[in-house]
């Protein structure tokens, strides 16, 4: 039947006419006012009451280990269901004696934004020169436990459950002497205990400080660690008893020293067990395959995300996995140095990765990288990519031409065809310059959208909250394992809204020394219904939530599905 | 393409024509004593085409010339401007005319040397210098020239002795001791070269000659003093600013510093001034491939293509961009153009051999990738590529011995850190 064979009712007429002028203001109206982004709104140490400080301990000596720290994160120490927040600090070494005690902090969330200094009651004040931060309940008694790495020797804080830490690294034997940097919780062998990977930096003590210096500068600068031979990276078996084993040279991981900074656990080619990319600065990265049986075999070169072009290795710092494609593979991210382009590696599957940057390359060209985390900032289901830069060497302007010292923040929307540089249309917070180092991410305020907290070198922390993320709907998740690892790391996370259907791995660690809210935040942009979300867990077993409630926290049982209030 | 070459041989004539004016300039004065009406006259003149009002000029000339049709001096004039018109073979007729009614006329026969000098005819060049220096033997100009002539025709004993009888035992002529440092480049003696050139960047610091500056910055930029080519064009772009050639030089002696981002403010300011510059088109299309800003590189790489027909490095640059952008087979065919003009370019085989492998075809990759370590043994790029197709083909082996090689090239200094390899010497 043609539509010209019939004249046009007049009202019928008269309500087409109706609805193109409809149309039009609704033009006018977008043109005039665009859909609001989000932005990242800087919380001041006045509003949240963090009135810590980072004290990177520089000297005229320029000891490597004063520019490379530390790290933060976001855990829930006390079980109440907020962010509180965990800061590490430089503290006393062989190349260091601090004028005045210095301490990691320990801030409890107090519910409205503010938080309380609770290091010295919990017990977590560190003591040591503190690099990075790995919290996980590594005991499965439900509370989060805190691995603290340093230049010298690590600490294992045991949460006693009553807002109380005991410091059980000896016994638990995970002391990791020398200079560890990241830490990452997960599951190698899918025994439902939480094993732990450190990275390792350069072997390194104060009589180990060349010289490094410029005639025009009269004064020393941090050397590359080019300078600097490799160490062992280090994995432990937990044994489940409070007690692990070291197993870096049986799984083959300290077959390759590295000089390594962040690491993430995922899972590269889909068969269940969870990998691990780790990047090395002036090193090639390493990529270890789990081949199972506690096994790993490093295969960067073949992967192709050892090096850069021209078979050039780069300052790889920090990293991340994520499927930003959605195609169903882990892609692979590192920040570099300035000049040597940040690394996108795209995932080619059979164990091949391709470098496709896109945009990101040119935005970072001058930058230096090292927290960065993908996640999903305006819930529109799809994994965006926020950096935190700065240049290790303080004299860096005086050498180098348009690099400088303290780099802003970088903030990119997944497009679906790619990532877009936004970071001028979220905040002002992006027009300021930071020697950023450490970024962990978390919903402190409860709001349903991720807030970023950083770490710099030398300044105080930056905590940014999300406003506007939670305008798309969303649906965030705790997952509580009963027979996977309880951070349920390698669980799968798929879920249906409308036509959106996402999946997402549960990574361990990424970022740069630092450790992130556990839960998981699924977007699902304008839907106003979410119709399914399955858990597949580590352990095989799979929990299906059907119309499961929107724009709020939801625990999951691992084998029992929706937990009710 | 036929089109493209007339072109770009127009464009040739015209720079020639333009950096002759330089020269002309200087010889536009009468020989002989003349009136002091008509000496103003001609002065007159000469400024019009100093000024680049060739049309007034050549009214004037013209008017002279049917009065007095064999007026040395206004036959040089109208030579000097014809030659700025890029009218080479009439201004050599009337140079030649010049000389031939007044045979002491050396203004006109240093016009006349310096288009032969142009026009690579230092045989003629040489006839012309001698009867200047016969005329006039401290004629230092001349004598460096005779230089020139000889280093031309590759005779280096001739053109030291002419330059070293310049010099006088005095350090301080610019022209003598630019040509000892070519004819040191030459021998090889690299050391000579910089210290010559070292010379010449102090005397030429003050000098309005662009032309001199233009030569000495090309010839430190052969010998990595970059930042002495640098001050000598920054100084040349003072001079004429509106002169894009200038700019292009001073563009590419940013880039050979690796200062990716002052080489493509310069490039982008030729290309307001001469949007179809093909050389500044390609350089700003290879700046913004090594700055990773793929689309615009493109576009760039494709609009010098279209303004002169292509070499090689642009259809490198091209597969380049396409294999950025994850298209494998269009940057095959790419390479392939670049491979089938030029089959030793090495870079554009590693190239070929790395799509190939993005394509899983190991076969050809590594027929590529073995082909291009032949053709530059010592381009660590090419043995990264070929390690990671042995580690990809399960011949570990073979690839740790590939990267043993990156590290002992990387030990000899040989490495281009992942930047692409620069576009062939120009002259702009």
């Amino acid at each position: 039947m043609a539509w010209s064979s019939y004249p046009l009712n007049p009202i019928h007429n008269q309500s087409v006419f109706i609805r193109a002028t409809n149309c039009l203001w609704l033009l006018t109206l977008l043109l005039a006012f665009p859909p609001q982004r989000p932005t990242f709104e800087e919380v001041s140490p006045a509003a949240s009451k963090i009135t810590w400080t980072h004290n990177n301990a520089q000297s005229p000596d320029r000891q490597l280990p004063e520019t490379v720290g530390a790290g933060c994160a976001f855990l829930d120490y006390d079980n109440d269901g907020w962010m509180d927040i965990y800061l590490v600090n430089s503290g006393p070494s062989d190349f260091f004696t601090p004028s005045t005690p210095l301490k990691n902090g320990l801030y409890r969330n107090n519910h409205d934004g503010t938080f309380t200094d609770v290091t010295d009651k919990a017990g977590v004040a560190g003591g040591k020169f503190g690099m990075g931060v790995a919290a996980a309940d590594y005991d499965g008694d439900g509370n989060i436990d805190l691995y603290v790495t340093n230049y010298g020797s690590n600490i294992l804080y045991r949460n006693n459950g009553n807002g109380t830490f005991t410091d059980v690294t000896d016994k638990a034997g995970v002391t990791a002497p020398g200079w560890s940097t990241c830490a990452t919780w997960f599951d190698y062998d899918n025994d439902a205990k939480l094993d732990l990977f450190v990275s390792s930096f350069v072997y390194y003590d104060k009589s180990q400080n060349p010289l490094c210096t410029d005639p025009t500068l009269k004064q020393r600068y941090y050397c590359v660690p080019r300078l600097f031979k490799p160490q062992p990276l280090r994995l432990f078996h937990n044994n489940g008893d409070g007690t692990f084993q070291d197993v870096s040279r049986e799984s083959g991981i300290a077959g390759s020293p590295g000089k390594s900074f962040g690491a993430v656990a995922t899972d590269v080619n889909n068969d269940g067990l969870m990998d691990l990319f780790v990047a090395n600065d002036t090193m090639p990265n390493f990529l270890f395959l789990n081949k199972g049986g506690g096994k790993f075999e490093e295969i960067g070169l073949a992967a192709g995300v050892a090096y850069g072009e021209a078979g050039r290795p780069r300052s790889g710092m920090g990293v991340d996995a994520a499927d930003f494609d959605g195609d169903g593979w882990q892609d692979l991210f590192v920040a570099n140095i300035d000049q040597e382009f940040f690394s996108l590696y795209h995932n080619d599957k059979e164990l091949i990765f391709t470098d496709q940057p896109g945009e990101i390359a040119p935005a970072t060209q001058l930058l230096s990288g090292w927290g960065l985390k993908f996640f999903d900032y305006d819930n529109d289901g799809d994994p965006d990519l926020f950096l935190v830069n700065g240049h290790p060497d303080d004299m860096i302007e005086s050498r180098v031409a348009r690099v400088k010292h303290k780099e802003p923040l970088l903030l990119f929307e997944n497009t679906g065809r790619g990532f877009k540089d936004v970071s001028a249309s979220s905040g002002p917070v992006f027009t300021k310059m930071f020697s950023g180092r450490g970024m962990a991410l978390g919903d402190f305020d409860n709001d349903g959208d991720a807030d970023v907290l950083t770490s710099n070198n030398g300044e105080p922390p930056l905590l940014l909250r999300n406003q506007g993320g939670n305008r798309n709907n969303w649906i965030g998740l705790q997952l509580i394992a009963t027979k996977s690892n309880p951070a349920a790391v390698g669980a799968t996370i798929t879920w249906q809204a409308g036509t959106l259907k996402r999946r997402r791995l549960k990574t361990g660690g990424g970022s740069y020394l630092s450790s992130h809210d556990p839960r998981e935040i699924l977007g699902v942009g304008s839907a106003t219904k979410i119709d399914s979300v399955e858990i597949r867990w580590p352990s095989g077993k799979i929990d299906k939530l059907t119309n499961p409630p929107l724009n709020t926290y939801v625990k999951v049982l691992e084998g029992s599905g929706l937990v009710k209030k | 393409m036929k089109k493209n070459s007339s072109n770009s041989h127009k464009k040739a004539h015209k720079a020639q024509a333009l950096l002759l004016l330089c020269f002309l300039c200087l010889f536009v004065a009468p020989a002989r004593a003349q009136s002091t009406d008509v000496v103003q006259a001609f002065e007159q003149v000469a400024a019009l085409i100093r000024d680049d009002r060739l049309v007034e000029a050549d009214k004037e000339l013209t008017k002279v010339l049917r009065l007095q049709p064999d007026l040395p001096v206004a036959l040089n004039l109208m030579g000097s401007l014809r030659a700025k018109q890029g009218r080479l073979v009439e201004a050599e007729s009337l140079f030649l005319r010049a000389v031939q009614g007044d045979k002491k006329f050396t203004g006109a026969r240093m016009n006349l040397i310096y288009l032969y000098l142009l026009k690579r005819a230092p045989d003629k060049a040489i006839a012309q210098l001698n009867e200047v220096l016969t005329l006039e033997p401290e004629n230092l100009g001349a004598r460096v020239l005779l230089g020139d002539a000889y280093l031309a025709k590759n005779d280096l004993q001739k053109a030291e002795e002419n330059y070293l009888a310049a010099l006088d035992n005095k350090l301080n002529n610019a022209g003598a001791l630019f040509g000892l440092a070519q004819i040191s480049r030459l021998k090889g003696e690299q050391r000579e070269v910089a210290i010559y050139l070292n010379r010449v960047g102090t005397l030429i610091g003050d000098s309005t000659s662009t032309d001199l500056l233009y030569k000495f910055a090309l010839e430190a930029m052969q010998v990595g003093l970059f930042d002495e080519a640098k001050s000598a064009l920054e100084r040349a772009v003072q001079l004429k600013p509106k002169d894009p050639s200038y700019l292009l030089a001073l563009g590419i002696a940013w880039l050979r510093k690796t200062d990716l981002f002052e080489a493509e403010k310069l490039f982008r300011r030729v290309l307001v001034m001469e949007p179809n510059n093909a050389q500044a088109q390609l350089h700003l299309g290879y700046v913004l491939l090594n700055q990773k800003k793929y689309a615009e590189a493109r576009t760039w790489l494709e609009k010098s293509a279209r303004t002169s027909a292509p070499i090689p490095e642009v259809f490198y640059y091209l597969g380049l961009v396409a294999q950025e952008q994850n298209n494998d087979a269009g940057a095959i065919v790419l390479f392939e153009k670049a491979v089938r003009q030029l089959p030793s370019y090495a870079h554009a085989r590693i190239a070929l051999g790395s799509s190939y492998m993005k394509l899983k075809n190991y076969v050809r990759a590594r027929q590529e990738l073995e082909t291009a370590v032949k053709l530059d043994p010592n381009e660590p790029t090419a043995h990264y590529n070929l390690a990671l197709l042995y580690a990809r083909i399960k011949e570990p082996e073979r690839a740790k011995e590939e990267l043993r090689i990156i590290d002992q090239l990387k030990a000899k200094g040989a490495t281009n850190n992942g930047v692409v390899v620069l576009p062939p010497k120009s002259n702009p």
